[in-house]
């Protein structure tokens, strides 16, 4: 397989992807060394307790002074999930068309390539484009370990990797509409509208009674919101992320295949 | 409408080196609707292989929609195209490496270098002997050590250029390809497109320009409001074009004498002079002017502009000329 559009996006978006993550890599470094600093305030739990809903809101759960909590709260349930979404949602919008907005796909498209390989390296290039942060963010929390922060490395592995597989359902979702509609407009508000109600609905489950069944359907209740940096990502929360992937790469080469293009 | 024009003597009709038989492009009732949009309406078109082929229409013709169509960009409403034997848009990965494409609106990545551009794009094609594509470069004097985004309009069009012809492909297509040259380089093109069509490859060529393309196509096609209505060569549109007469009379010019004559436009009247257009045979025009006792005669060349405009305005379509 052929990866020149892949290495091309990828290039094209270099300086968003350093400047996430870099922002990420300093942002989860100043959490983890203020960590001894809370980690004795447990006046902070108060946030959380009797199912706090501004609490809920916020993402976090449980203690906010155990080493789990500070980090979910801070990092795992809010921040990471909403860096890695920006990066693939808006990479979603753009590659396909954003650029036919633009104008710039129209030579791509004169390539020698068949409309699912040049979509199936834009859907590559999304997988890969949230990697650096992430993993600059993996290796800062396990830096933490310096500051009082024991992390278990497969709770963090398996719930970042949960972390990718949700920016890459959404930033899929963002392709596949770009594809179906050419309009990078509509692509940015379907996906983003859609990360927001699977939001609030996996952070209000544990407060908001009605919710709480309905959490089952929000791609962070599988990803982040079920308590994965305690145990890690469960195979059958893996198994739902990487089939809605699945299914949006279908649609996306279905959509891809039928689109005029400019 | 469905002009298929057949091969003329003289006409290019491909070499050796390129097989793709007589016509590079045949269009069949090719229709293009965007919702209730027209964009092209039973376009029917065929492209002789191993020539210039010019595609003449005002903005908003159909002219990109065509050239999109050609390209497999586009999926057709009804209507069938074949590019050198194939379908665009069911084959368009292996045809398209047959052939190179500028677009219109040519939309280069802007943080990239030329050098950048050509090497992303040529490595995407596969093209691995670079002997010709710095040729071009030369050639053109295209600017290739700057971002794309502080090249002027010109230079980024050289940059288009040397993409659509560096694979050396059997087909070109060019949607408006000398908008922002100067007149150097659009002689530079000129000379390539040449080169060009002596291998055998086609080069079909997209223009709301005439002087663009009459110095460099051999067959033309206008099509007007998404329909093909004029296919001929530049020498056939130029005999049945128009040709101007001015006229001068020892008193008032006699506008009555002229007008009633078939063929024959009376554009301007001033004193003892008038001005006609004279679409047949001259030999009335000439019996009424020594009638009237006309002084003097002078007469250009068929105008081919005033032809094109002819075939440009809709409001006037039942006055074009015959297309076929």
């Amino acid at each position: 397989m052929r990866t020149d559009i892949t290495r091309l996006d990828l290039r094209l978006r270099r300086r968003g992807i350093w400047g996430f993550t870099l922002g990420l890599a300093g942002y989860t470094l100043v959490i983890v060394a203020l960590y001894p600093s809370f980690k004795n305030q447990t006046s902070l739990d108060a946030l959380t307790a009797n199912g706090n809903t501004l609490g809920a809101l916020l993402g976090a759960s449980g203690s906010l002074t155990s080493p789990v909590g500070w980090v979910n709260a801070n990092l795992y349930a809010n921040f990471l999930p909403l860096f890695v979404l920006v990066i693939t949602i808006g990479y979603g919008a753009d590659a396909i068309a954003g650029q036919d907005e633009a104008n710039t796909l129209s030579l791509v498209a004169a390539l020698p390539l068949s409309r699912r390989d040049l979509v199936s390296q834009k859907m590559t290039a999304l997988l890969l484009m949230a990697l650096p942060a992430t993993t600059a963010t993996v290796a800062c929390v396990f830096a933490g370990r310096a500051f009082q922060l024991p992390l278990g490395i497969w709770p963090v592995l398996s719930t970042t990797l949960g972390v990718l597989l949700l920016g890459a359902a959404f930033g899929l979702l963002a392709l596949a509409v770009g594809a179906a509609t050419g309009s990078r407009g509509t692509a940015i508000a379907v996906a983003g509208s859609a990360a927001t109600g699977s939001y609030i609905l996996s952070a209000l489950a544990p407060a908001v009674n009605w919710v709480h069944p309905l959490r089952f359907a929000s791609l962070f209740y599988y990803s982040v919101g079920n308590h994965q940096l305690d145990h890690g990502l469960c195979w059958a929360a893996a198994t739902v992320l990487c089939g809605t992937c699945a299914a949006l790469a279908v649609v996306c080469v279905a959509a891809f295949a039928r689109l005029d293009l400019h | 409408m469905t002009p298929t024009p057949q091969p003329r003597p003289g006409e290019p009709t491909g070499q050796p080196g390129h097989s793709s038989g007589p016509y590079a492009v045949r269009l069949r009732g090719l229709t293009k609707t965007f919702g209730t949009t027209r964009g092209i309406a039973g376009v029917s078109l065929d492209v002789p292989t191993g020539g210039v082929f010019g595609f003449l229409g005002p903005n908003g013709a159909g002219k990109s929609t065509t050239i999109r169509l050609i390209l497999g960009l586009y999926r057709p409403t009804a209507g069938t195209a074949t590019v050198l034997g194939l379908d665009p848009w069911r084959d368009g990965a292996v045809l398209r490496r047959r052939m190179g494409y500028l677009p219109g609106e040519l939309s280069l990545f802007p943080r990239l270098t030329g050098q950048e551009t050509l090497d992303r794009f040529s490595a995407a094609r596969g093209l691995s002997d670079l002997r010709y594509r710095t040729e071009l470069v030369d050639r053109f004097g295209a600017e290739v050590d700057r971002p794309v985004h502080t090249l002027s309009k010109g230079n980024r069009q050289k940059l288009g250029l040397v993409l659509a012809f560096m694979d050396q492909p059997e087909l070109v297509v060019l949607d408006e390809p000398t908008s922002g040259l100067d007149p150097l380089v659009q002689d530079e093109f000129a000379s390539l497109l040449h080169e060009t069509v002596a291998t055998g490859a086609t080069v079909f060529l997209s223009s709301h320009d005439l002087d663009e393309v009459q110095r460099v196509v051999g067959e033309l096609a206008i099509i007007r409001d998404g329909s093909i209505v004029a296919v001929d060569t530049v020498q056939g549109l130029r005999g049945r074009s128009p040709r101007r007469i001015e006229l001068w009379f020892p008193g008032p010019a006699p506008r009555m004498a002229f007008a009633s004559l078939d063929g024959v436009e009376v554009l301007s009247v001033a004193d003892n002079t008038m001005m006609l257009s004279v679409a047949g045979a001259v030999a009335p025009v000439l019996a009424a002017a020594a009638d009237q006792d006309a002084v003097d005669i002078t007469a250009r060349s068929a105008d081919l502009d005033e032809l094109f405009r002819t075939f440009y305005r809709s409001q006037h379509r039942s006055e074009a000329p015959d297309a076929h």
